[in-house]
């Protein structure tokens, strides 16, 4: 799939499916006893609130007549004690309800947010980040209500149909029969309705995706637009979303309450016609408590068919959004722990490419046929031309892509064959983009080893030359930072995210132009204390300061999907090819 | 209730159609009990005389059509009213949630830099979401349900006056006590919801910032522990959810207890009275038949009481965005500056306090027009802070500073930032094709240019895109390698043709050979240009015209190349370091040619 962008609709090609909502019922069905009691609850609360018609009727009958104010008394209580557990019953049920729906949620976001945890690089690169936390967060939030009290009160509704219909045809089955031919009506309607119903909340989802997607980067890029002084053109495109939005809502809601207004003319129809059919065909035959009863009937037939229709709105609003949260955690994880892989032993740190060949949409190889093999505790450079796959192939080694032919191996162990996290944690990756999380200094650098002491956290500091500045912060190591704000200078992120890598204390130390906004000066000191770190791991350096590529074991220079040239920096020199000419590039004048 | 006044000031323009559909639901409320008369007087006019002996004659089926139709015509009536009145509601709404949108997007988009620094991302995304929605929710539906229902008690109290009005008194004796329980119950339900809709923040930060930082949660395979603390949050909000329904489940039963007590009133009271002979069974009927429109009313109180209770604790949120003014805006008397700005740069004694800490101190600083300036410091001195003031994403707390002799707050924004090119040393690219990227400050910008610009910031190797310039590239430019995100940055500060350059460590993650060619291309651009240079390296401070050395936060050298590698000092050291390397470097090729 192509990449997303914030103005592009995510479609969705499946069919409107009953499937999700019984997929839904995985989570429901966690809480089947809550439900069937709900429903046994309501079921309750309904007999005990038809008692008041009754006793009414024998205050009128008996108590009234008789003018016996202790019958009427002891009537008032029998009612007041009916009303009451009617009401018990029913606060039971909302409480059962309540819970269950907001476990439902809870369920649904643990997943949703356990599921992203697994997906790829790919998965994030390929679309908004603002797409992705709508799911996570407003989504989730939107279907709590149909998956708890929608669905009993859609079962309630349905027994509520039958049962009057039943009581109706008990009268009289011809009137009932002209009440009932409203319902095949309804129907026709309700099926022409749908797909474009459907379809509208479908689109309302997505215009609200894609505005949020916009949303989300313009607030994380303002300082960008600010000083392009982009802010007219941003409020246009973000009034083009802003207006399709509001464009498909209404679309929805145009389609939407033709139900109720369908329901609601309909049943006047079909009680007109059963008062005319009475007077016509019937004639004197018809008693009038027939016809009272069966029109009061009519009546109440065609209220919980509205409630159901209604109901019905809310589910294909409902199912829109769960579309999408099934989509989501339908998405396969492309790189996984196979079904029986082990847990990767403590490794030595010796790196094996067998015949490695590598693509990332399958079109073009980055890397074909490589072969490389690297001793524990030997630290590699690799250099070469942007785009020629050095990030690459340090991706591979942590596994972040699947190879697409041959084998990566770590100690001798396939890592596709091992668990991702018995790998991963063996191994200290420092990205080109050095991510702040919203916390003090301490946790971020503590983020490399969640049991790290505060002494060791700071010893981490101190060799990435990082305490320095740390401690001249007003809170010092508890100095609040986030990811945008803060005062933390480029370079001073970067040394925090080097000394969370350090605290790790992996095998496999992968530093990915870890220093490069990082000044000379200090990272003249960092290369001090990095050295005697190095020893005894096995390190990969992208780096373009030659100075930091020049002290390591072999330098590998990425060309033409492959190592084109491998040695030492001597070596290589002497070989006078393309890592010579990178060389003395640099002493030009 | 300041939050009402709000909306309302915001429904400017609706004001007129809100009205309508009010007025709407007030007639139809009123009506709501049209259908049950005309039926029962199908009933009293039609049937009653058949079923007692009379003859099924034209009268009859003239008077029984009739009634038909009027009651499928007042339906059709009542139903189309009622949908044009929910259309209305939702127009309104609508309108009023664009409007409320496009306002609060700019408002975020002309705020400082330190409002992003105190907000999270995920917190804004609260407020334009599901706070906005709980306010659209209000408009469309709580204040017409709260109208309806008031109505409708209205209407039927009405009816029962005219019946029997000590009948009537009896029953409305409990109403105070429900308005008292309401009321009891709104007050302290509002600071479960403030707390609730807190919790949906924080849920939304942790994961927003989990999205975000993705790649360092696989690097450090900590996908087990976020999933911890995006559990603590889960858990909190699904808490404060239960925290708050439950509350309402333990007041409901009072409620609605009370409410529908008003049907053992009308038995006890109604009964009495019958038997006294006060009241005629008639008037008992319709006052037992018409309870629920008075008791609905009263419970559903309630219910729409807690969703205002909801809406005051979101909409209170919003409004502190609507009214947050960034500190840094037009001046009120702007100087206008003729013609092109010819990148004269001057500080004069700048001092920058940020967060009570001390950023920049005694700044002075002159650049000529045409200059390259260099800025060299170690990690943390003050470098980004200073270049930050000259486009005013900080203010200068004392001193002065001049762009042509204007000072930089008297320049309207717009025209000042849009003299100015900067590349920021943290990158940020938009989720756009690469073209989009570069042309962001001048979406005009020519298919040649774009390549031009391109060129000259050597972004070649979008040629081995598949789609070329029309790549799209990922959020913040995942995807990308530090140098490609660095020189598509360049090449969009490039393509404004700005008067002053400024380039904060825009080559740090580019290969040497890419740099030089860089730096060459920057000497022959094909417009006058001042160009601030934040740099690590010597091999490009030795090309400026002047060289800033800073450390904590002060310049402590100003020169040359050449003047500053005689001085003892930061500069020097880091030449004999640099150049040092390059001498040993030079030997090693020398040996090997």
């Amino acid at each position: 799939m192509a990449r997303n962008r914030f103005d592009v609709d995510e479609n969705l090609d499946t069919p409107f499916n009953i499937k999700h909502l019984l997929r839904a019922g995985h989570y429901i069905g966690m809480h089947k006893k809550k439900m069937l009691l709900s429903l046994f609850l309501s079921a309750m609360s309904a007999v005990c609130a038809l008692f008041g018609p009754m006793l009414i009727q024998q205050a009128l009958n008996v108590a009234v007549p008789a003018k016996d104010y202790g019958l009427l008394i002891f009537l008032g209580v029998l009612m007041a004690l009916s009303i009451g557990l009617s009401i018990w019953f029913s606060v039971l049920r909302s409480r059962f309800m309540t819970i269950v729906g907001q476990e439902i949620i809870y369920d649904i976001r643990k997943d949703l947010f356990a599921h992203l945890q697994r997906l790829s690089f790919q998965y994030y690169d390929d679309r908004p980040h603002g797409k992705i936390l709508t799911r996570v967060i407003n989504y989730v939030n939107s279907v709590s209500d149909i998956l708890s009290n929608g669905i009993i009160n859609f079962v309630l509704e349905v027994f509520n149909v039958i049962i009057i219909a039943i009581f109706m045809f008990s009268c009289d089955y011809r009137l009932s029969l002209v009440v009932l031919a409203g319902v095949p009506l309804f129907l026709i309607i309700a099926l022409i309705i749908k797909p474009a119903q459907r379809k509208a909340w479908q689109l309302n989802s997505n215009k609200n995706s894609n505005l949020n997607a916009y949303l989300h980067e313009s607030l994380d890029g303002a300082k960008i637009t600010q000083a392009f002084t982009r802010e007219e053109e941003n409020a246009e495109i973000f009034d083009r979303l802003n207006r399709n939005c509001v464009k498909t809502w209404m679309k929805a809601q145009y389609t939407s309450n033709l139900v109720w207004y369908s329901v609601d003319n309909i049943s006047t129809w079909v009680v007109s016609a059963m008062y005319l059919v009475g007077l016509f065909i019937l004639g004197p035959t018809l008693k009038i408590g027939t016809l009272i009863a069966v029109s009061s009937y009519a009546w109440r037939f065609w209220q919980p068919i509205l409630s159901l229709s209604n109901l019905y709105n809310s589910f294909i609003n409902g199912i829109a959004y769960l579309e999408r949260i099934f989509e989501t955690l339908d998405e396969p994880v492309t790189v996984d722990d196979l079904p029986d892989a082990a847990e990767l032993p403590a490794i030595e740190g010796g790196v094996t490419f067998d015949d490695v060949t590598f693509t990332y949409d399958g079109s073009k190889n980055i890397l074909e046929h490589m072969n490389i093999d690297i001793r524990p505790g030997e630290s590699i450079a690799l250099v070469g031309p942007t785009g020629a796959g050095k990030t690459t192939v340090v991706n591979l080694i942590s596994r972040f892509y699947n190879v697409t032919d041959g084998k990566v191996l770590v100690d001798g162990h396939d890592i596709s064959k091992v668990t991702l996290h018995s790998l991963r944690s063996q191994m200290g990756i420092m990205l080109q983009d050095s991510f702040i999380f919203s916390g003090t200094i301490l946790d971020n650098i503590r983020y490399g080893r969640l049991d790290a002491t505060e002494d060791e956290v700071i010893a981490a500091a101190k060799t990435v030359r990082a305490h320095e500045f740390i401690s001249q912060m007003e809170d010092g190591y508890y100095t609040q930072v986030n990811e945008r704000g803060s005062r933390l200078s480029q370079g001073q992120k970067q040394l925090i995210a080097f000394a969370r890598t350090l605290l790790s204390d992996p095998r496999i130390l992968v530093l990915d132009e870890a220093t490069s906004s990082i000044d000379a000066k200090t990272e003249r000191l960092l290369q001090e204390g990095l050295q005697a770190l190095l020893v005894g791991r096995t390190s990969f350096i992208i780096a373009h300061r030659l100075s930091t590529i020049k002290n390591c074991d072999r330098i590998m220079y990425v060309a033409n999907k492959g190592i084109s040239e491998c040695g030492s920096h001597e070596q290589l020199l002497a070989q006078r090819g393309s890592y010579y000419h990178l060389y003395t590039a640099q002493l030009e004048e | 209730m300041f939050q009402l006044k709000w909306v309302w000031q915001n429904m400017e323009g609706l004001k007129g159609r809100y009205i309508f559909a009010l007025c709407c639901t007030i007639v139809l409320s009123a009506c709501d009990l049209m259908n049950s008369i005309i039926t029962s007087f199908i009933m009293d006019t039609v049937f009653s005389p058949i079923e007692q002996g009379a003859a099924i004659n034209e009268a009859l089926i003239r008077q029984l059509v009739f009634l038909v139709v009027t009651l499928v015509l007042f339906t059709l009536f009542r139903t189309s009213t009622n949908y044009v009145a929910i259309m209305t509601y939702e127009h309104c709404s609508q309108q009023l949630i664009y409007k409320l949108r496009k306002k609060l997007y700019a408002n975020m988009q002309n705020q400082d830099q330190s409002f992003f620094s105190k907000n999270r991302t995920g917190d804004l995304m609260t407020r334009l979401t599901g706070d906005l929605d709980l306010i659209r929710y209000a408009v469309a539906f709580v204040f017409r349900m709260l109208l309806s229902s008031t109505i409708l008690f209205l209407t039927t109290i009405i009816v029962f006056m005219t019946r029997d009005w000590i009948f009537t008194l009896c029953l409305l004796a409990i109403t105070p006590l429900i308005f008292l329980v309401t009321i009891r119950y709104s007050k302290r339900v509002g600071p479960l919801y403030v707390d609730l809709r807190e919790r949906l923040s924080q849920l939304n930060i942790r994961a927003q910032e989990n999205i975000s930082g993705n790649r360092v949660v696989k690097a450090f395979a900590r996908e087990d522990y976020e999933k911890e603390r995006f559990d603590e949050r889960n858990k909190d909000f699904r808490e404060a959810n239960l925290k708050a329904s439950l509350l309402w489940l333990r007041f409901w039963p009072l409620l609605s207890g009370l409410s529908q007590s008003l049907s053992v009133a009308v038995l006890l009271v109604g009964g009495c009275f019958l038997i006294m002979g006060r009241i005629s069974i008639g008037t008992f009927t319709l006052f037992n038949s018409l309870t629920w429109t008075l008791a609905n009313p009263m419970q559903n109180l309630g219910m729409f009481l807690n969703d205002l209770q909801r809406f005051f604790a979101s909409s209170s949120k919003v409004i502190e965005l609507y009214y947050n003014q960034p500190r840094i805006v037009d001046p009120a008397l702007p100087k206008h500056h003729a013609g092109r700005v010819e990148g004269s740069i001057v500080f004069r004694d700048v001092n920058l306090r940020l967060n009570q800490a001390d950023v920049l101190q005694d700044i002075s600083l002159e650049i000529h027009p045409g200059e390259t300036v260099a800025i060299m410091g170690s990690t943390g001195s003050g470098k980004t802070s200073l270049i930050n003031l000259i486009p005013r994403f900080h203010d200068i707390t004392s001193g002065e500073l001049t762009i042509d002799g204007i000072p930089v707050n008297k320049y309207p924004l717009h025209d000042l930032r849009s003299a100015i090119g900067i590349a920021t040393q943290d990158v940020f690219l938009f989720s756009d094709t690469v073209d989009g990227n570069i042309a962001y400050g001048d979406s005009s910008l020519s298919e040649e240019d774009v390549a031009k610009y391109a060129r000259i910031a050597d972004v070649d190797f979008i040629q081995n895109l598949p789609d070329g310039f029309d790549t799209i590239i990922g959020e913040r430019g995942t995807g990308l390698s530090g140098g490609q995100k660095q020189r598509i940055a360049l090449a969009r500060a490039l393509a404004v043709r700005p008067s002053i350059l400024i380039l904060d460590d825009t080559t740090s993650a580019v290969d040497l050979e890419t740099e030089k060619y860089i730096q060459n291309e920057l000497d022959h651009l094909d417009f006058p240009c001042t160009k601030i240079i934040v740099a690590q390296r010597i091999s490009t401070t030795k090309r400026a015209d002047k060289v800033v050395i800073m450390d904590q936060g002060r310049i402590i050298q100003t020169g040359t190349h050449k003047e500053l590698c005689q001085q003892e000092g930061y500069y020097r050291d880091v030449y004999l370091l640099q150049n040092g390397l390059e001498e040993e470097a030079r030997k090693e090729v020398a040996q090997n040619g």
